[in-house]
């Protein structure tokens, strides 16, 4: 060949190879984030069809003819400080063993020792005083209260509602414990690893006319289930836990699922009701046998158990662990995961809703999907939110008060369990199928490849929401989008020392 | 440049033998943990922890799938526009083309199980694509001189 062919083989080459190469290193470079920016400043305001809000002016004003509120900041939306506590915990993180029982220790990390943390339990009304003290959890710590609707000065989330707190540097979290329910509470810091890894804890909230657990220990028990290093624990502990009753006793467990997907729970040996999903209670349980729960991840489902009368006992199954129910020597049988399930669209009696849901202010849509492409210069699958993907997702814009209509739908090929703090979702059909049974109300909800959710939420609570996938992986991987009420901003910024996920 | 395509090439080749290894191995150790009295749900399969060894299975799978082959075969493909290798270009397209439903296959396998069917039939096209591929690179099949030197031609 001659030289002059030899150059214009090159030049054509070069220019192939720009042609392949050049759009890719645009998409690495447009998808990579700043080193920190604001909760506020990340997405696209999606105001959610607020018809009245067009031709407003600088962005941040609330339509339909209602005053436009002041700006506040997250850090003004707490409880009042004269206000003494009623219940107070100090929780020390530390960077260390985590005893799993029986000679076997785990390294993570705990809190005051162990993993999970203390049981925190308050009766309905009482303030909650909780102190988190970081003595050596490398990254920072936070602590989210999930499933509580805290006042957001108290939500947790670092880089949005708080800077997590350092290595010797502590924080106060205040609330009222409105809701009577059962909870947990995790850090909001680099949480795919540190919940992971035991910085975690249940939280109770008993009714304040009702018998407190601690005068009848016997009728209630918290199971809370955290895999650590694969092994599948129940309160901390592998295989078999026993809550000793009288023959007929009648328990409440309270299942907490800390993992990361959803888990089954069911009963071999007793019939039982679903007293509660998420907190709340259901409205009329009927007595079911032989049949599963699902509890996905972050979610927590009560199951009221009628024990033997004639003290043969009875086991939940956690997948795994078993939480055996019943006198010292019983020993109940187990039985298969039964294929059915109890579907909480149609289970209970229905209730009319507190709040107009058919005259929504805002209705949103909150499309999951997945796609390849480059997340903060990442190459990889990521998911997508109305089809774009981190940090081109949006914000939900919306006042106080408002009543708001969402649409959830996957089609991701992989289910999520979607968590939406600071609120209570009511589900009102899932693929087009109307609920009929109690009122089902969620904070973590598993939406399955290929499902559609329609929701209703009251706007109640201000502040700067997280409305994330708690499959925390997941959620670091960018299945991650917010609430925000109009006029309020944060003084806090992701990135740096603050990671949510 | 020849060389570095006649590498590639086959490095593609090697690389789907680590993922039919990988993933093989992997779903070995899976079982033997279930026989062992583990428990896999939904719960278990996402979470970040290492339930068995043989998990490292599934790592490389990823990896190696959704990263370094499509990486390589990029490559190839720049290369090739260099190469001068009959066909070169077009092969080199082609063991991209294969990569790319190869990773969508496998994207979608969970929710669709025929996906995953036809994710292993074609991991077999695509190991023989690109040991073709590095075929047609062969130095003693070349039907043109090394143009190093100018022919009096």
């Amino acid at each position: 060949m001659r030289p002059r062919g030899r150059r214009a083989t090159l030049l054509v080459g070069v220019v192939l190879t720009a042609v392949v190469v050049a759009p890719l290193a645009w998409l690495w470079q447009d998808s990579r984030l700043p080193a920190s920016y604001a909760a506020t400043d990340m997405g696209y305001p999606d105001h959610g069809g607020e018809v009245f809000d067009a031709h407003a002016t600088g962005g941040h004003t609330d339509g339909g003819g209602r005053d436009a509120p002041s700006v506040r900041s997250v850090d003004t939306l707490a409880p009042p400080e004269e206000r003494p506590a009623d219940v107070e915990v100090t929780l020390v993180a530390r960077a260390g063993e985590v005893d799993l029982g029986g000679g076997r220790t785990l390294d993570g990390y705990t809190l005051n020792g162990a993993s999970p943390g203390p049981e925190i339990r308050a009766l309905q009304g009482q303030l909650v005083e909780v102190r988190l003290v970081n003595e050596s959890v490398p990254g920072g710590a936070t602590l989210h209260w999930h499933g509580v609707d805290v006042p957001n000065a108290m939500d947790g989330v670092a880089g949005v509602t708080q800077d997590a707190v350092p290595v010797g540097g502590e924080h106060v979290y205040r609330f009222v414990a409105d809701q009577v329910g059962t909870y947990w509470y995790h850090s909001h810091q680099l949480s795919h690893e540190q919940v992971r890894r035991g910085l975690l804890g249940a939280l109770v909230v008993e009714p304040a006319d009702g018998t407190p657990a601690a005068d009848d220990p016997a009728g209630d028990a918290v199971a809370l289930v955290h895999l650590y290093g694969g092994v599948r624990t129940l309160n901390g502990r592998p295989g078999e836990s026993r809550h000793v009753v009288e023959p007929g006793a009648t328990v409440r467990v309270r299942v907490v699922n800390t993992d990361n997907g959803p888990m089954s729970v069911w009963v071999s040996g007793a019939p039982f009701r679903l007293l509660a999903v998420d907190g709340t209670d259901v409205s009329q349980p009927s007595t079911v046998q032989d049949v599963a729960v699902e509890v996905t991840a972050g979610a927590r489902a009560d199951l009221e158990v009628q024990t033997p009368a004639d003290g043969s006992g009875a086991r939940i199954e956690l997948g795994g662990p078993v939480l055996v129910l019943g006198p010292e020597q019983a020993d109940p049988a187990s039985t298969p995961r039964p294929s059915e399930q109890v579907d909480p669209l149609s289970y209970g009696r229905p209730a009319p809703p507190p709040f107009d849901v058919d005259a929504p202010d805002r209705t949103f849509e909150y499309r999951i999907g997945r796609r390849p492409g480059f997340l903060d210069g990442r190459p990889g699958l990521w998911w997508t939110v109305n089809g774009g993907m981190y940090p081109d997702v949006p914000m939900f814009m919306v006042a106080d008060g408002d009543v708001v209509r969402m649409t959830v739908s996957n089609d991701s090929g992989d289910g999520h369990p979607m968590h939406l703090h600071g609120h209570h979702a009511l589900v009102l059909a899932r693929d087009g199928v109307p609920a009929t049974g109690s009122p089902w109300w969620v904070d973590s909800l598993e939406v399955g490849d290929g499902e559609t959710y329609d929701l209703a939420f009251l706007a109640d609570n201000p502040g700067l929401w997280m409305d994330h996938c708690h499959n925390l992986p997941h959620a670091a991987q960018g299945l991650v989008a917010h609430l925000m009420y109009e006029g309020v901003t944060t003084p806090y910024r992701i990135g740096g020392a603050n990671e949510p996920e | 440049m020849r060389a570095a395509y006649r590498v590639l090439a086959y490095l593609v080749a090697a690389l789907v033998v680590v993922q039919a290894a990988a993933i093989a191995w992997a779903l070995s150790g899976l079982t033997s943990w279930v026989a062992d009295g583990g428990t896999l749900d939904a719960a278990a399969m996402e979470s970040e922890d290492v339930l068995f060894d043989e998990v490292a299975g599934f790592i490389v799978h990823g990896v190696n799938g959704m990263m370094l082959i499509p990486l390589v075969a990029l490559v190839l493909l720049i290369v090739s526009f260099f190469a001068k290798v009959p066909k070169g270009v077009a092969w080199a397209g082609g063991v991209l083309g294969l990569v790319v439903v190869q990773v969508l296959l496998g994207m979608f396998s969970s929710g669709l199980p025929l996906a995953g069917l036809l994710h292993g039939a074609n991991a077999l096209v695509l190991f023989v694509a690109a040991l073709q591929a590095g075929r047609l690179a062969r130095t003693d099949v070349t039907t043109e001189a090394t143009p190093l030197v100018t022919s009096p031609r």
